[in-house]
């Protein structure tokens, strides 16, 4: 059974493990016990002391706290009830400009800003980037994760939640 | 198990059925060889695995193609008597699916019956609407009898680099319909007795610019056919038919097991979402009939859905329609790009065969680009929107992988990477025609643990390879004055995409040279970032230089350009050579180039991961230095103060001014930006007065034309009154 300590999978997470040792955790069978290593690891890195029980993204976090289940960035903002789209209550910007494009792609050929966008969402609290849309103007922002949480700690880690 | 020599018919009904009532591949509800024996049952896999990597390596070798011997666009594999794979090669696994899809048309079709099934036989097809990706696509398959009793498929797959359509190449720009598209063989008995029919060669030779690629491609695909042949006899000798029989359905169920279990393994069980887009801009170029409209902007929403029992089914809701241009594809392409993904990100060992899709499902909406409800329309240059959606699965899959703790296989996807195609006079003074495949090696997606590779995958073939420069020069009139990385082609992240290259060519010895280039999206990126990462820069345009004065400069000994360069304005070319410059978006096509000419095309690099202002400034000195990424862009984007190291000339992190910097870009960026709700008032307003430029409007008019759901959803996001129309 293969298994990696905690601090192999935290230089893991950070993207500092040297590669050889990379490679082998790729090309290996996979450890059965990553998923709460990785969450040791996390709940580590953060300040705060809501349980993660779920990450969506880089520095995003579905928590437990007093107010229920909430997604939470990793500076403790919170972006309350995890089952609505964080980037409805993060902060957005827009590059929609020949000029606001240029910052991102000063050497190539760039969007046409009639055609298309791009929209950065911020966590209000930190400015942290947490995601990029790239889209037609007036699309849809789009909800990316929508997980099936009690699901997955019921029926696939079978350590189902307490009921909230 | 049915009684020996039951119709094929009989036999896929069958087992369709048994799949159906029982949930499980032919009814294999219990694997029972795997227990009984479970080293005898892999090592066979791995006997049937190596004896198609062999055949296809010993093809390769027969083949005269480039694009074969050098860059392996080629793929083979062996299949049951009803059509699914078994066992597979390495190299371009999208066709293990579409195969099957051919063999399988061919059984209801009745093809036992007429034209006949027998042994020798060898049958081809390219027609996606049978089972390929495109027109280039041409696979071949034999039957493998034993003792008068089908009892598997041989089948292998090459892509052409020359497919006789209205435009030289293989991925036939221009065509609008079926009927330009090339030669077609649809599902035809093509030879006997283990010989290519001579009236089938002829047909070729007569029919195709080049037709020493696709004929020898044949004969290297029928080599390797009868290779697997002879080797699934061998092992048919070793364990008995009736035991082969059993094994190859445990085979593929236990693949299908395999990947319900890896997808509870790896991911969360959810929806996930996510979109591309693709503009394709053809107004005011020669050639293209006024069929549609000229230019039109694809949307890709993807709905990925992971059920409790690790089911994945994707959903293609809200997308555009089929058109009249080559980028179509069939429910056998969007098959395909679902196998070689799944092999790439989740069946990198185990059973790798059909098993694995089995565990899928596709939702294509009737009348998209994705499943045409008019079988007239071209898929030439299917992947120009497949690989696009393809990216967002990878992406999608990716999310999962990283809520799971398996940072390690995240990946932000691959991208298109546009082809260019030749035809004309060659340097021998002699007809030719070829697609020139240097672009199996883009850049890749970021990971999130590090970069993408530069210059070093493809979603269609795992084993991405640019080949030789000598190699393409002895196939075309003109000879590589640069190839080289583009800075900041990598989208731009705590970890970048992976950078793409550009190839600069002078035209050399020939007075008639036609370029076309496809998979070129124009006006919109056609990829994406993750979790902060920027999309790759996937809208280049191309330059040239008619008439140059380059020979002159060379003879002076004056700089030459060997890329574009930096400067979007201005092109190395514009600053250096004398002639006509051109700078053309989207497809290029145009009149024929000539000696002198200058030729330059990028290909495109992939999507970042992660905050731009978390990037290790020393990488980012390392990428400076070694052209990965310009000065500029790491002060701008990134916020890393460079300076140069004077000893050895490259260039180092300030790592005290960086930190300053960041900070006031952070602050900065906070300040500039506004809360999502009072955005999405302001733009409320935008959308219901349809403030959009015609391509824009078009989309969502068609988006919504199809598709109730995409019409619903759109509504209820900008709270539009529910008599909301878009009138055209």
């Amino acid at each position: 059974m293969t298994h990696y300590s905690k601090e192999t999978i935290a230089d893991l997470v950070a993207g500092q493990l040297p590669w050889p040792q990379t490679k082998r955790i790729m090309s290996a069978y996979k450890d059965e016990a990553r998923f709460f290593t990785y969450l040791s690891v996390l709940q580590s890195r953060v300040a705060w002391r809501d349980k993660i029980l779920l990450p969506i993204s880089e520095h995003l976090f579905i928590v437990d706290n007093n107010n229920g289940r909430v997604t939470k960035c990793e500076c403790g903002h919170s972006f309350g009830d995890y089952k609505k789209n964080w980037k409805l209550k993060a902060n957005i910007s827009v590059r929609n400009t020949e000029k606001s494009l240029r910052e991102i792609y000063p050497n190539s050929d760039i969007p046409d800003p009639n055609w298309m966008e791009i929209r950065e969402f911020l966590c209000p609290s930190c400015g942290h980037l947490h995601e990029v849309e790239a889209c037609a103007p007036g699309y849809p922002i789009v909800h990316d994760f929508e997980p099936d949480l009690e699901g997955f700690y019921r029926d696939w880690l079978k350590q189902p939640l307490a009921k909230k | 198990m049915l009684k020996k020599n039951t119709p094929l018919k009989d036999r896929l009904e069958e087992s369709e059925r048994l799949m159906k009532s029982t949930g499980c591949y032919d009814g294999v509800t219990e694997l029972q060889l795997r227990n009984q024996d479970p080293l005898k049952f892999e090592t066979l896999h791995t006997k049937l695995r190596s004896a198609c990597v062999s055949a296809r390596e010993m093809a390769r070798r027969i083949s005269a193609s480039p694009g074969v011997r050098e860059v392996g666009e080629m793929v083979v594999a062996i299949y049951t008597p009803e059509g699914d794979a078994i066992a597979l090669s390495n190299g371009i696994m999208v066709h293990v699916h579409t195969m099957s899809r051919f063999l399988k048309w061919m059984i209801k079709e009745g093809y036992e019956n007429d034209p006949g099934i027998n042994p020798g036989d060898i049958f081809a097809n390219n027609d996606a609407f049978i089972g390929t990706v495109q027109v280039p696509d041409v696979m071949d398959v034999i039957p493998i009898f034993h003792e008068g009793e089908l009892v598997a498929w041989a089948g292998a797959v090459c892509h052409e680099l020359e497919a006789g359509g209205i435009t030289p190449g293989g991925d036939v720009c221009l065509a609008q319909e079926r009927f330009t598209e090339g030669l077609f063989v649809c599902a035809e008995k093509i030879g006997s007795n283990d010989k290519i029919r001579r009236d089938y060669v002829i047909r070729c030779e007569r029919n195709l610019r080049m037709p020493i690629y696709w004929v020898l491609d044949e004969k290297a695909k029928v080599a390797s056919c009868i290779s697997m042949r002879e080797s699934v006899l061998e092992v048919i000798n070793e364990v008995g038919v009736d035991f082969w029989k059993q094994l190859i359905k445990e085979f593929i169920e236990e693949g299908r097991r395999g990947q319900l279990l890896r997808t509870q393994q790896l991911t969360v069980p959810g929806i996930y979402r996510g979109h591309t887009f693709y503009g394709h801009v053809t107004e005011g170029k020669p050639g293209f009939q006024p069929l549609g409209e000229p230019n039109w902007l694809y949307n890709i929403p993807v709905e990925l859905t992971i059920t409790s029992g690790g089911k994945m089914i994707m959903d293609f809701e809200g997308t555009q329609p089929w058109g009249y241009h080559s980028m179509n594809c069939t429910p056998a392409g969007m098959d395909g790009g679902m196998f070689v993904t799944l092999t790439q990100h989740m069946n990198f060992e185990g059973l790798v065969n059909d098993g694995a899709w089995m565990a899928t499902e596709l939702k294509l909406p009737k009348g998209t680009w994705t499943n045409p409800d008019n079988e007239m329309c071209a898929t030439a240059t299917s992947w120009a929107l497949l690989l696009p959606a393809y990216g967002v699965f990878q992406r999608l899959l990716s999310r999962g992988f990283l809520a799971r703790g398996f940072v390690e296989e995240v990946f932000v996807g691959q991208v298109n990477s546009p082809m260019i195609e030749m035809g004309g006079t060659s340097q021998y003074g002699t007809p030719f025609g070829m697609a020139h495949f240097e672009c199996a090696a883009a850049g890749s997606g970021a990971l999130a643990i590090k970069d993408g590779l530069d210059t070093a995958y493809v979603g269609w073939n795992p084993e991405s390879d640019m080949g030789n420069i000598e190699i393409w020069e002895q196939s075309m009139p003109m000879v590589y004055i640069g190839r080289s990385i583009v800075p900041n082609s990598g989208g731009a992240g705590k970890f970048r995409g992976g950078c793409s290259f550009v190839s600069t060519w002078l035209i050399s010895k020939t007075d008639h040279l036609r370029l076309v280039t496809s998979e070129h999206s124009s006006r919109v990126f056609d990829n994406a970032g993750m979790c902060g990462g920027y999309p790759a820069p996937t809208c280049q345009k191309h330059r040239a230089t008619r008439n140059s004065d380059i020979k002159a400069r060379a003879k002076k000994r004056l700089p030459l350009p060997h890329s574009p360069g930096i400067d979007p304005k201005k092109s190395d070319l514009e600053k250096l050579l004398k002639g006509k410059h051109i700078t053309e978006e989207g497809p290029y096509i145009t009149a024929p180039h000539k000696e002198g000419d200058v030729f330059t095309h990028s290909y495109n690099g992939g999507g970042g991961f992660g905050d731009v202002l978390q990037r290790d400034p020393v990488k980012t000195a390392w990428d400076v230095t070694n052209g990965f990424m310009t000065r500029e862009a790491a002060l701008k984007i990134y916020g890393i103060v460079l300076g140069v190291d004077l000893e050895t000339g490259d260039f180092k992190a300030d790592f005290k001014k960086t930190v300053t910097l960041r900070r006031n870009m952070r602050a900065k960026r906070l300040k500039q930006s506004q809360p999502v709700s009072k955005w999405m008032a302001s733009e409320k307003k935008r959308v219901a007065a349809l403030k959009f430029v015609p391509e824009v409007k078009r989309m969502y008019a068609a988006a919504i034309k199809l598709s109730p759901r995409f019409e619903k959803e759109f509504k209820a996001f900008w709270s539009l009154n529910k008599n909301f129309q878009i009138k055209m």
